[in-house]
């Protein structure tokens, strides 16, 4: 038995026999040919490239169904490549001149263009070089006879195991008996997670020596709730997943029985459940759960990877889609926060690269020396609440002072003026609230919550920069401490203070869709949970489950306790208590 | 023959989309379309060779283009250049 840790992509736990995706490496079969056969070799070359073209065309859709825009994109761009004289010429000459066999001359071809593609400095073209094998592998396997897509030939329940999963690999991977999956590359967003997520079967990536230790034909566990991979598990290991695989089935069956039945408590106190939602790994499950909204849409994402702020276009349509897809309900929308761990490709203004990023240009700062991407962000939002009946929030990351709030609100008025001049309105009410994570926002609240629709609590960086722990920091990580009594102290002050003014305030972080910690959230009269769609339901159960008289009075007991011992023993006694 | 000097008004360069945009553009002329920088010389149809140039901002580009429709085909990409790929910076 052998277990390898990696990063768990997809949740669930997946047993059976191991298949191994062939192909990662070129095996050449033949390298020359004699001269008579040149012509012959030419048109097998042209006729694999016409068959590739019409693969590429084929998935396209399927890739925009399953992948999204961003990797329907992609496989134009593998057209163009195919379809470069550059390539063609290359590999045509290669086996006219050269007297090399079709597949020596396209793996030849690859090579000298990945070295050349290597040279250029700019990380982006560098990226281009797996491109180019994937369109080249498409393009060898089309040389073979047996043309059909290894994935297809599968026909027993297996799961694969890959060294990395090309988008176009993963076309047809459920209807074809892949239980679940694992490679050695690739980390929670790329594509091969995103896959797996939206076909729901369990998937550990970054595994780095899985394709590697694995045989054909291994019994494999995958364990997507933990990023475990057991090679040949033993027999008491192997009862053992067995036994979560059957609980797991047992809950989610159990779960979806509540997904029409309202967020309240057992003594009817009821709350707002919504999601923290992300288009690219949306899921036909996560479509079915009746929400009451989405609590917070992060935006970073379409500033990544381009070497182009995105444009006011492209924003509007994901807005436009993402409303709809809530069918109108209420959508946050956060204000990008970048800078830090999340820089996009494109240049920035006054931008140096602080030493210590998390306290330095990131969010609504960055925005502010920015403004152009700050306008061309609320102009698109704004937008669509002229053009949608949408129920449009505008959340802002990382105020630290009324003056920021300032800053956007004007912004916002003024981006408002001249729609109204255009006699353009929107149709609902935009709200702007902010997203309250530093400190200084939380203690001095009073005096910006008059400027503000909303507040929402982003439990993540808040208790980093309360504790000043660096999460990331492996030698004071374990300080990270939600129970922590200045965390509930805090909550309680910014719920407070909101609440005075009788405004919303809702919780997105992490700690929002921890069960244990949930009947402290309730008990400090949190109105509003956001959490993952893969939470939800288990959230929901929990809220129906629980009593908020005893929930308020455990709230009341650790505003009053002075260490994190005392706070942690009272929420695992109630748990006792409530769960026995 | 059409000669023109093209100059990089965009930011960022020849990356990947205004690379995408040339191939595309020229592969919609029948005549032979070429760039060069430095004293490398590559079809304008090819979105590798477009590439690799690794044009940066500010650089000069010679255009040629010859055969039939050459006329057309040079201004179509002299555009592309002169509004910076339809790119803001």
């Amino acid at each position: 038995m052998l277990v390898l840790k990696g990063i768990a992509a997809s949740p669930g736990v997946a047993i059976g026999p191991a298949i191994l995706l062939p192909g990662e490496n070129f095996a050449l079969s033949r390298q020359y040919i004699a001269e008579n056969e040149v012509a012959a070799e030419v048109k097998k070359f042209k006729v694999a490239m016409q068959n590739t073209l019409a693969e590429l065309d084929g998935c396209e859709q399927k890739v925009l169904d399953t992948l999204g825009p961003e990797y329907a994109r992609l496989m134009s761009t593998h057209k163009l490549i195919l379809q470069d004289p550059a390539f063609h010429t290359a590999i045509t000459n290669k086996i006219e001149h050269e007297q090399l066999s079709a597949q020596a001359a396209i793996l030849f071809t690859l090579q000298e263009l990945a070295a050349s593609f290597h040279k250029i400095e700019d990380p982006f073209f560098k990226e281009r070089r797996n491109d180019l094998f994937d369109v080249g592998k498409r393009l060898a396997n089309n040389l073979t006879d047996h043309k059909d897509n290894f994935l297809f030939s599968v026909q027993k329940p297996s799961l694969l195991v890959a060294h990395n999963l090309y988008p176009s690999d993963t076309i047809g991977l459920k209807e074809n008996k892949i239980l679940g999956f694992c490679t050695d590359v690739g980390g929670k967003t790329s594509h091969t997670a995103l896959l797996a997520q939206s076909l729901n079967i369990p998937a550990v990536v970054g595994l780095s020596t899985a394709s590697k230790d694995v045989h054909a034909g291994d019994t494999l566990i995958i364990d997507g709730e933990n990023g475990l991979l057991v090679i040949n598990p033993d027999r008491y290991t192997l009862s053992n997943y067995r036994q979560i695989q059957r609980d797991l089935k047992k809950t989610e069956a159990l779960l979806k029985t509540i997904n029409h039945l309202p967020v309240i408590t057992k003594d009817g106190h009821s709350v707002k459940l919504l999601v923290n939602f992300d288009p690219r790994t949306d899921t036909k499950e996560n479509k079915h759960l009746i929400t009451d909204g989405l609590g917070l849409l992060r935006t970073e994402f379409i500033f990544m990877g381009t070497p182009v702020p995105p444009s006011e276009d492209d924003q509007y349509n994901l807005y436009v889609s993402v409303a709809k897809r809530f069918d109108m309900r209420p959508v946050t929308i956060r204000l990008a926060d970048l800078g830090a761990d999340k820089m996009p490709d494109f240049p920035l203004d006054e931008f140096d690269q602080d030493e210590n990023p998390f306290m330095g240009c990131r969010g609504i700062r960055l925005f502010l020396k920015n403004p152009e991407l700050l306008r061309t962000q609320l102009r698109a939002i704004i937008r669509t609440a002229c053009e949608v009946p949408a129920q449009l929030r505008i959340m802002i990351p990382m105020v630290s002072s009324v003056e920021e709030v300032r800053h956007v609100r004007r912004a916002f008025n003024e981006i408002l003026a001249d729609s109204a001049a255009q006699g353009k309105k929107p149709v609902n009410k935009v709200a702007l609230g902010a997203m309250i994570e530093v400190p200084s926002a939380a203690i001095a609240l009073d005096g910006m919550i008059g400027e503000l629709d909303f507040v929402s609590i982003g439990t993540n960086d808040l208790i980093q920069y309360l504790i000043a722990v660096d999460r990331v920091n492996q030698e004071v990580a374990h300080m990270y401490d939600p129970c922590h009594p200045a965390v509930a102290r805090t909550l309680n002050l910014i719920i407070q203070t909101a609440h005075k003014k009788a405004k919303e305030v809702s919780i997105c972080g992490e700690i929002a869709s921890d069960t244990k910690m949930l009947p402290l959230l309730l008990g400090l009269n949190i109105d509003a949970l956001s959490v993952t769609p893969r939470m939800f339901l288990r959230v929901k159960n929990h809220i129906r489950n629980t009593n908020f008289e005893q929930c308020s009075d455990l709230a009341q007991a650790a505003l009053l306790m002075g260490s994190s011992d005392e706070i942690r023993n009272l929420i695992e006694q109630n748990n006792e208590h409530e769960n026995p | 023959m059409i000669q023109h000097h093209v100059k990089i008004l965009n930011q960022l360069g020849l990356h990947a989309r205004p690379a995408a945009l040339i191939a595309q553009t020229a592969g919609n002329f029948a005549c032979d379309i070429h760039l060069t920088k430095d004293g490398v010389s590559v079809d304008a149809k090819s979105i590798m060779g477009v590439m690799m140039l690794a044009a940066e901002h500010g650089s000069t580009l010679q255009l040629t283009a010859e055969g039939v429709d050459e006329k057309e085909a040079a201004a179509a990409i002299k555009t592309l250049f002169d509004n910076r790929f339809n790119e803001e910076f």
